[in-house]
């Protein structure tokens, strides 16, 4: 056919094509959220903390005993994968009420033994809503009693707790519980400053000093309720957030309508509760308890994750065209899920490149080269990753120069690239390892053959063009890459490939579109400004 | 609000004009340079021996070596000329050229100074044989003439070879412009190396603006000569010859390297992907020129 016939025949394909991958995909998505009733709001992740708690006792031939409180299990909190590290040491959990004591026994320790206790933590965040006219009742059933009465730092029956109750409630104290909580709440709060005191202060000392911890105020908040009558008790806990700690965190719960409702006077949070915060023990004890004399030490290890909520796993992993199954089999096959999450998202990954060079304009090193090494700094993180990337490349570049003044061929110097690239990322293997850095541990994923072409990329680009050119451009590719990353990263985007890999067929229509698309780069508004962003109208240089 | 709006659709007009990268790889490269004739864009002693075949002006090609065997002769060949250039014919931006000016008894001295006995070029051009200054690929070293810059080139563009570049479509004339090296640019005419831009007036070749890194100039920072409103010799001639070149080569979206030498202008090499920061150098986009030369095209068929 002739070339004007063969370019319609082009067009129309290539129209059935973008239009076919743009319906698809979204026609299969709308047929799995309404005709299969896939569970939306469930793909979103949900925050995750993996905890450590590490405790260390040194031991001189005798018996040691340590307890310590292990997480609550309620509604609120969803514990799971719960690990426990303690050799030489028998290990049982014991239930004491509502709460969980773990207990590890060692005969005759010697030197320095480590235990450590892991689990992760998905919790939720709580409100309650008291309302406005509720009062006390005048008596409760008999199993909260213990929650009225005196305890060794909550002098219910001092003077002074009276006083105070006197001065908060000038009008007498026949208020409905809402106000009766505010004003205490308040009073805490605003009145009381946040001090850091290590060790155990009580409801006197707390008040006398117009300033307490979390332990001294909460044991003040619960004085003054058991004096008015309302059960109240401490509970004790984690404030989860990324990173080590020692310091735990003490609130108190007071009884209100059938619920234990939580405040907290330190972070002032009223009837509510943060999900960040885990309920480790309820009532006044003491975290942690062991042999005396044993040189403990304790932190708390804390790593915030993103992981699909396990309703959206389950209600996937029945249905059909989902990858959900493929993902579990994985996991139970023993395959990392890293390397199907990498295979899943490098399309992505690609997708961003394209804008970036296509739409934007910033020139990579390679074309696909940001998307792999985003993939392969899934281990590493985007920072070391991003280290290690600029070091192996300026070193082996660095040699490629060293090479080319040698005047080698071209085969040969290629494969010394290649072992150079080698041998710089086990260097800086083991300069991680031995500084701690583990993550640079992980550079040895680093696509070693993309790499080295990389460097000679470099390299001849510093020879043509100059080294400012070359850093330029390496500063770009570092740009794309980190974009690539965030994307590919994406818990959120990940849970929705495998939920509708179709989406796939999406990627493929948006290149298809900008593979016809011939609008302008950022990058050339940039460079042709001068022609663009002018008073007047360009005018035409027509030539014969 | 106004005027914001008014410069809007000024803004947006001008924006229009200008051919950005992807319009011409899809538009223009794609369509018009298929891959299969890319060889006599790169390699440029094909591109000399088919346009000299067809009478169109080059520099004269003394002696072109393919294999090692053939560099037996070089003393002798060598030493029957006073001047010459030494050049891979598939070379990148310029490197392993060596420009000869005179000899000086069993040595060869380059414009710049260097001096070379013949070891050292017979080194060279066996490093271009191997490849070394073309991707790897083996090479032919070209051993051509070399060529005397006008009288008005030399006072223009005193610190090395400025050439022409011509952009041409279906064999019409697009835009052009000169590229004149610099002190930045090393001697070379190479834009992004810190040469300067200076944009052409088609209709009658004198010159219009100059930029320089970015900026616009006036005269050449280093020289001093001004740069703006001059008249290039030859400038019918050196078109007719561009056309020329344009109806030869397969390639239809080409752009064409001319020099003007002291007997007129000569083509010294062509390409497949011309660069569109020639629309810098005129202050003007490529689109209207283009676009007209595509409706006259289409206009002729119907």
């Amino acid at each position: 056919m002739s070339n004007l016939d063969s370019n319609y025949t082009r067009q129309r394909i290539y129209q059935l094509f973008l239009a076919s991958m743009l319906v698809l995909p979204f026609g299969l998505m709308a047929y799995k959220l309404l005709g299969l009733g896939y569970p939306m709001a469930n793909l979103i992740p949900a925050v995750s903390y993996h905890v450590d708690v590490s405790m260390q006792v040194t031991g001189h031939g005798d018996a040691i005993n340590n307890a310590t409180y292990l997480p609550v299990i309620d509604s609120r909190q969803r514990i799971s994968n719960e690990v426990n590290y303690s050799p030489g040491f028998a290990f049982q959990i014991e239930n004491e009420g509502r709460n969980r004591i773990a207990r590890w026994q060692g005969e005759s320790v010697e030197g320095v033994q480590n235990i450590v206790y892991s689990y992760d933590v998905q919790g939720r965040a709580v409100r309650y809503n008291i309302p406005e006219r509720l009062k006390a009742p005048a008596s409760y059933p008999p199993e909260l009693n213990v929650y009225l009465k005196e305890e060794e730092g909550i002098q219910v029956s001092d003077p002074l707790i009276q006083q105070e109750i006197d001065k908060l409630y000038p009008e007498g104290t026949d208020l409905p519980l809402f106000e009766i909580l505010v004003r205490a709440h308040r009073h805490l709060q605003d009145n009381f400053a946040n001090r850091n005191f290590s060790g155990f202060t009580d409801a006197l000392t707390a008040l006398k000093l117009g300033e307490a911890s979390c332990n001294g105020k909460g044991r003040l908040f619960v004085a003054m309720m058991r004096k008015l009558n309302i059960p109240a008790r401490l509970v004790g806990g984690l404030v989860l957030e990324a990173g080590s700690k020692r310091t735990s965190h003490q609130w108190i719960e007071v009884y209100v309508n059938g619920h234990w409702v939580p405040f907290d006077t330190i972070n002032d949070h009223f009837a509510s509760l943060p999900a960040h915060y885990l309920t480790l023990y309820y009532g006044d004890k003491v975290l942690f308890r062991h042999t005396a004399n044993v040189n403990y030490q304790y932190f708390f290890k804390m790593t915030k994750r993103l992981v699909p909520q396990p309703e959206a796993e389950a209600a996937l992993a029945g249905s059909v065209l989902n990858l959900v199954n493929i993902y579990s089999i994985f996991e139970q096959v023993g395959i990392s899920q890293n390397l199907l999450k990498i295979i899943l998202m490098i399309p992505l990954g690609a997708l961003i490149v394209v804008i970036f060079r296509n739409v934007i304009g910033l020139e990579t090193f390679g074309t696909f080269l940001p998307a792999l090494i985003a993939a392969a700094a899934r281990e590493t993180g985007l920072l070391w990753g991003m280290i290690g990337f600029v070091v192996i490349i300026l070193l082996s570049a660095a040699v490629r120069r060293m090479l080319d003044w040698m005047q080698l061929l071209h085969s040969p110097k290629m494969a010394i690239m290649l072992t150079t690239v080698v041998i710089v990322m086990l260097l800086m293997t083991v300069a991680g390892v031995n500084a701690g850095l583990f993550e640079l541990a992980h550079m040895t994923l680093f696509p070693i053959a993309i790499l080295a072409i990389t460097s000679e990329r470099f390299a001849i680009i510093q020879e043509e063009q100059g080294f400012q050119k070359a850093m330029r451009m390496m500063m770009t590719t570092i740009v794309v890459i980190a974009a690539a990353y965030w994307v590919m990263d994406s818990l959120f985007l990940q849970s929705l490939i495998l939920a509708f890999p179709e989406l796939l067929l999406f990627v493929i229509g948006l290149n298809l579109w900008l593979g016809k698309w011939v609008g302008l780069r950022v990058s050339e508004f940039i460079r042709f400004r001068k022609l663009i962003f002018t008073e007047r109208k360009q005018g035409e240089n027509v030539s014969a | 609000m106004k005027t914001f709006l008014r410069n809007w659709k000024i803004w947006r007009d001008n924006m229009l004009q200008v051919l950005s990268m992807n319009q011409r790889n899809l538009r223009y490269v794609y369509p018009f340079n298929p891959r299969r004739h890319f060889p006599i864009a790169d390699n440029k002693l094909l591109a000399k021996t088919v346009l000299a075949e067809h009478d169109v002006p080059v520099p004269a090609t003394y002696y072109s070596y393919q294999y090692f065997f053939e560099l037996r002769t070089l003393e002798q060949d060598l030493t029957r000329l006073e001047s010459f250039v030494i050049k891979p014919a598939r070379g990148r931006a310029g490197g392993g050229i060596i420009v000869i000016d005179h000899r000086e008894g069993d040595e060869w001295v380059s414009v710049g100074g260097t001096r070379y006995d013949i070891d050292a070029l017979r080194k060279h051009m066996s490093d271009i044989v191997f490849g070394i200054h073309s991707f790897s690929l083996a090479d032919e070293a070209i051993v051509e003439a070399k060529v005397e810059p006008h009288a008005f080139m030399r006072e223009y563009s005193p610190l090395g070879l400025a050439d022409i570049r011509v952009i041409l479509h279906q064999h019409a004339p697009v835009m052009a412009m000169m590229r004149v090296p610099t002190q930045a640019s090393d001697g070379k005419a190479n834009i992004h190396q810190g040469a300067i831009g200076v944009g052409i007036d088609m209709t009658n070749g004198i010159t219009t603006h100059a930029m320089h890194q970015g900026r616009p100039v006036e005269t050449h920072p280093d020289t001093g000569v001004a740069l703006l409103h001059q008249q290039i010799p030859f400038w019918s001639e050196l078109l007719q010859y561009s056309r020329q070149a344009a109806e030869i080569v397969p390639l239809k979206y080409l752009g064409v390297d001319i020099v003007l030498s002291s007997s007129g202008p000569m083509i010294l090499e062509v390409n497949a992907r011309p660069g569109i920061e020639i629309q810098n150098a005129n202050l003007a986009g490529m689109r209207p020129v283009l676009e007209h030369i595509q409706h006259g095209i289409a206009g002729d068929r119907s």
